[in-house]
């Protein structure tokens, strides 16, 4: 809620009133009583009868999901734990190894590093923005082509699309594994995900860039009704199996061995040797 | 049969063999390659400078590559000393704080306060926001300018970051933000503290004013460093006082800090049951 007002109050009622004491509505524990979780009796109606996604949905948005949904997630958290020490954040994981941090701050580093505006959690904001806007635009009559080109960053630049473009390769095997999943499951495309494949056609005349994993999921989120920020967070720790995997590789095996450096292997660009001025 | 699968192509790019540095050279053991015989920082051997320079000296040269000059020096000096806790009752402090008396590793407390002030509200990521501002409106009118943002839609309830590192603090102006700039002004101040000074005044008459992150993008900018060193700058800066927090109470029972009763922690009701 937001108004115009010019002139600041500086009375601190707004705080006073929350001073001292929380006030949920996601719930808690109450000893002897009962762990509250959005009107669910956790140990009573949650466990062993929803599933750890199911959950994580409940507590990130207040919504229990049907079954299917939640293991549609958890099939994309799959698709992204990939074990392999080159992918930057999975490195973050094997660098902690080799040092012999805990697993815990290993895989929240992890976590950090693909908060990134290049792959991972961090790509979310823009890239639902775009999707939300893109159909919006398709509702008010702009064809997909001309969605596409106003993602020229000049005349004759090609069109640059978070989604249509991934690091290291061009296409995405996810794809393929989550259209199977969404099928089995019974998901139908929705608005966001038939207009994202339009996209991709065009792309691909116009690029030759195949549509990556984001571009899939982020467009069947939206169809299913969530928010921006609700992606955000039901992907937050989508890399999490992945860093684990490189991490207890690494910690395995003896301090400081894994992918060690000669002095002579940092190209040192910088200032020459010289003396410290008095 | 082509599937999506096949048709993912690795991308013909070069990577480079070594990382690239221009900061720091590790000169190698003679016996052991693995081993630095000396390390320079930017031409400079770090074992002379730790001789003939100070701390924060060393710093600027890390992120700039030159020493600063006697005045930048103490500028800087000054704003690390001023900022170097940003108190019990902040957000990221309070992190710290809650991890040290849970008992967590004592080596996670200060990733933890960091973590926190890395955000984008009275966080790291206000103050590379707030640097960015300076930049792009060093040249405007600071009073044509609060005319302008003023026409924004303020938030009904709580605090109103007009700009990134102006606004309110629970509601008025910070009082702490305002000494500190008044104090570095008499040790010089550069296009951006003065410009920002400007702006706070203009901002005075609507409750609003300097931010503690306004106040390190000022500085950061008339040092020349650049926005995207702002959030780190920012963390490493308030560091110290995070940190000594979160120890403080890692040695103390659970007790020692509030655990709110059922009369304080208030699930509503629809919360509880369906």
């Amino acid at each position: 809620m937001l108004s115009n007002l010019n002139l600041a109050k500086s009375d601190t009622f707004f705080w006073d009133e929350k001073r001292g004491v929380i006030r949920t509505r996601k719930g808690g524990w109450i000893p002897g009583e009962a762990v509250y979780c959005h009107g669910f009796d956790m140990m009573e109606n949650l466990v062993g009868q929803a599933s750890y996604f199911q959950v994580l949905v409940l507590n990130a948005t207040g919504r229990l999901p049907e079954r299917r949904l939640a293991d549609w997630l958890e099939a994309y958290f799959v698709c992204n734990s990939y074990p392999d020490a080159r992918i930057w954040c999975n490195q973050v994981g094997s660098l902690f190894g080799t040092m012999r941090a805990t697993p815990v701050s290993a895989i929240s580093a992890g976590i950090l590093a693909s908060d990134s505006k290049m792959y991972g959690p961090g790509t979310i904001k823009a890239g639902v923005k775009f999707f939300v806007d893109a159909v919006a635009k398709k509702r008010g009559g702009i064809s997909v082509e001309e969605i596409v080109l106003s993602c020229q960053r000049g005349p004759r630049a090609k069109p640059v699309i978070l989604g249509y473009a991934r690091p290291v390769a061009n296409g995405d095997e996810r794809i393929e594994a989550m259209e199977r999943v969404t099928k089995k499951l019974g998901f139908e495309h929705g608005e966001h995900l038939s207009l994202a494949f339009d996209i991709e056609k065009i792309m691909l005349e116009k690029t030759k860039e195949q549509m990556n994993a984001l571009a899939y999921v982020l467009p069947f989120l939206c169809d299913q009704g969530f928010s921006v920020q609700e992606i955000y967070c039901l992907l937050a720790a989508l890399v999490y199996a992945g860093v684990i995997a490189c991490y207890a590789e690494a910690a395995d095996q003896p301090p400081e061995s894994f992918f060690p450096l000669h002095c002579e292997d940092i190209d040192y660009q910088g200032k020459p040797p010289r003396p410290v001025p008095a | 049969m082509t599937t999506r699968k096949n048709q993912v192509r690795k991308r013909d790019m070069s990577f480079a063999n070594r990382t690239m540095t221009k900061i720091w050279q590790e000169i190698p053991s003679e016996q052991n390659p693995y081993l630095a015989e000396a390390c320079r920082c930017h031409g400079y051997d770090i074992l002379e400078l730790a001789q003939k320079r100070s701390f924060s000296e060393v710093l600027f040269l890390l992120f700039q590559g030159e020493l600063p000059t006697p005045e930048q020096a103490r500028m800087l000096e000054f704003l690390f000393v001023s900022m170097i806790n940003p108190g019990p009752r902040h957000p990221a402090t309070r992190a710290a704080m809650n991890a040290g008396v849970g008992k967590t590793t004592p080596a996670h407390i200060l990733p933890i306060g960091l973590n926190a002030l890395g955000s984008e509200y009275l966080g790291g990521q206000e103050v590379e926001a707030a640097i960015r501002f300076f930049r792009k409106n060093l040249r405007d009118s600071p009073n044509a300018l609060v005319a302008e943002c003023l026409k924004g839609e303020r938030p009904h309830k709580g605090d109103w970051h007009i700009v990134p590192g102006f606004g309110s603090r629970f509601g008025e102006i910070d009082p702490m933000p305002l000494k500190i700039i008044a104090l570095l002004r008499t040790k010089g101040s550069g296009q951006a503290i003065s410009w920002g000074c400007s702006f706070a005044e203009a901002l005075k008459p609507y409750g609003m004013g300097w931010l503690s992150t306004g106040v390190v993008a000022a500085v950061l900018s008339d040092l020349g460093f650049l926005p995207q060193t702002g959030a780190g700058l920012f963390q490493l800066i308030c560091a110290p006082g995070i940190l000594a927090h979160g120890l403080e109470l890692t040695n103390k029972p659970i007790s020692a800090m509030p655990f709110l009763d059922e009369e304080h922690y208030v699930i509503e009701p629809e919360s509880r049951k369906k």
